[in-house]
């Protein structure tokens, strides 16, 4: 049986436009969408840069207000939901640039993400998710952390949430090739074992190849949705020009 | 002896539940309560009468010596002059700390004047706590002044705390380094109202090969203010670090005057300074673990003071 997990109406977000020149005029980011993710399916959500991906995802948390439209989570409207609320509700969120902290540790990060500071049950956490050593849990979540460690991290307290939807913004960005694999495999059992609804923003192909559903993100619009083998084409046309309709073959950015 | 207000101050300035083990004075409204001495550390007041003399015998290690002071006398403003002589190679803990209860109008405050000579190869942690608290509106001083004077190859911790209550703090923290001797000094402030709190350190790197690093950390919060001055004074091949971080509540205000003067070609000087709001990402970051805006503001400020 098919079960509504997420359910986003109409929506749309715009921001005030700083390069307009009357200063009055909205730039639509996200624009009109609709659609629906279902109980224990994995999502990619993936476009060009500046398509909406992660202002979606962040739409989603209620980190962005949204300007217009409607999100129900297991048919509950969430709209006005704060994030602490959507957080408790089941939803959660793995940043693309994780916030560092001086003075807190991944002990304590953990602790509040599961809310226990039992010793054998955050270790027993961080076994699940595999890829950050033992020895990680002292550690303080500062800016003497590398890229890819915090990024382990901020994976970690997605999952140690035990949520019924993870959304993970970017998760591979800083992670070396070798982790990419496991972290694949971690979201898939999750999935498999939790029945997560998984959500990631990711220009990865191996995340593309893990999705039941490819939701591809242009200008603010879906402008498709389905397997990773009929997106193709598309991705491969986008890709020519991940910035902005090339109008013009002056503009140097559309030949990257 | 020691009363419930008493064991209250004691517990939050210097973590005992009542007289510790080990050497120990505590001192009370200006007068001496208890004192103990052990084999290897010796406790005795001055000539003056006007404060104590600690001698610890050279290589005493894993000992610690208790010097809490606490007020709870009403219009008393008591200042002593305290002298610690760290014996050579010995690793001791110093726990100082002043607790003051103001029941009245009348204002109570304290100043400590500690003066450390630490011998060589000797290392200490120092730790001191002040708070403040009580019903009564009276203002409530404490101004505390570090001397240390460090010998050839030692070592000095020095964890420095107020933790709150205290309306004005006039601190001033000196110290001069031998050489390949090593400074460690963690600050941290917070203040609250119309509090005021300025700190004042110099420290003076004179040996070769010594090391010096200042971190302060200071949360104002409504409308209190904190002024923050570190000077590094490099006088030989050396290294020195400076890291001020301050967080504004509500309408707190902050100014931080960190200054670097390498008056040797091969001094190493560094600093980073920082004053402003709880950065938004770590309170989104914390929210999206389920805590509310004023947890995650407790949680992020407690791990910044810890």
């Amino acid at each position: 049986m098919r079960l509504n997990m997420l359910d986003i109406k109409d929506l749309f977000f715009s921001v005030p436009d700083r390069d307009a020149s009357d200063g009055g005029s909205m730039r639509t980011i996200i624009n009109g969408i609709n659609f629906t993710f279902e109980k224990g399916k994995f999502y990619t959500i993936t476009g060009p840069n500046g398509s909406g991906k992660t202002t979606l995802a962040k739409l989603i948390m209620g980190i962005n207000p949204v300007t217009s439209g409607e999100i129900f989570f297991e048919g509950k409207n969430i709209t006005d939901l704060s994030i602490t609320d959507r957080a408790r509700t089941g939803i959660s969120y793995s940043f693309q640039q994780p916030a560092r902290f001086k003075g807190l540790t991944f002990r304590d990060l953990l602790a509040m993400a599961s809310g226990t500071d039992e010793e054998a049950k955050l270790l027993a956490l961080i076994r699940r998710v595999g890829i950050c050593s033992l020895s990680f849990l002292d550690k303080p979540v500062d800016s003497k952390l590398s890229g890819g460690e915090i990024k382990k991290i901020e994976l970690a307290t997605t999952i140690a949430r035990n949520p019924k939807l993870a959304i993970y913004d970017e998760p591979d960005t800083g992670i070396d090739l070798w982790t990419i694999g496991p972290m694949v495999k971690l979201l898939k059992r999750e999935r498999a074992e939790h029945q997560t609804t998984t959500v990631v923003v990711s220009h990865n192909r191996a995340f593309l190849e893990a999705a039941d559903i490819v939701l591809l993100l242009n200008q603010g619009r879906l402008a498709y949705v389905g397997n990773l083998k009929g997106a193709l084409p598309m991705l491969t046309d986008l890709s020519i020009c991940s910035y902005k309709e090339c109008v013009s073959q002056d503009d140097v950015r559309c030949f990257r | 002896m020691l009363d419930a207000l008493d064991k209250n101050l004691l517990r939050t300035v210097a973590d005992l539940e009542g007289i510790p083990k080990g050497a120990y004075n505590i001192r009370k409204n200006g007068k001496l309560l208890a004192r103990e001495v052990s084999a290897n550390i010796n406790i005795e007041t001055n000539v003056e009468g006007t404060g104590i003399i600690v001698t610890i015998k050279p290589g005493t290690v894993n000992e610690s010596v208790h010097i809490p002071v606490i007020l709870s006398q009403a219009g008393l403003y008591d200042v002593v002059y305290n002298h610690f002589i760290v014996g050579e190679g010995s690793d001791v803990t110093i726990i100082a700390g002043c607790g003051i209860h103001c029941g009245g109008l009348d204002p109570e405050g304290h100043a400590g004047i500690h003066e450390f000579h630490i011998g060589r190869k000797a290392k200490v942690t120092y730790v001191e706590k002040h708070f403040a608290t009580g019903p009564g509106r009276g203002k409530r001083t404490l101004n505390p002044t570090t001397k240390i004077f460090l010998a050839e190859g030692s070592q000095a911790e020095m964890e420095l705390t107020q933790i709150g209550g205290v309306d004005e703090a006039n601190r001033t923290n000196e110290a001069t380094l031998g050489p390949n001797s090593v400074l460690l000094v963690t600050e941290r402030v917070m203040t609250d109202g119309d509090q005021r709190a300025v700190s004042k350190n110099e420290i003076i790197l004179s040996g070769e090969n010594s090391r010096a690093n200042m971190i302060s950390r200071s949360v104002m919060k409504g409308n209190s203010k904190q002024t923050f001055y570190a000077t590094m004074d490099a006088l030989a091949k050396c290294f020195g670090h400076i890291e001020c971080d301050a967080i504004i509540i509500d309408n707190g205000t902050n100014e931080t005057v960190p200054a670097l003067k390498a008056r040797h070609p091969d001094a190493e000087l560094t600093h980073e300074a920082s004053i402003g709001k709880i950065a938004s990402d770590q309170l989104t970051k914390l929210m999206s673990l389920g805590l509310t805006y004023d947890e995650a503001v407790n949680r992020i400020i407690q791990g910044f003071l810890r």
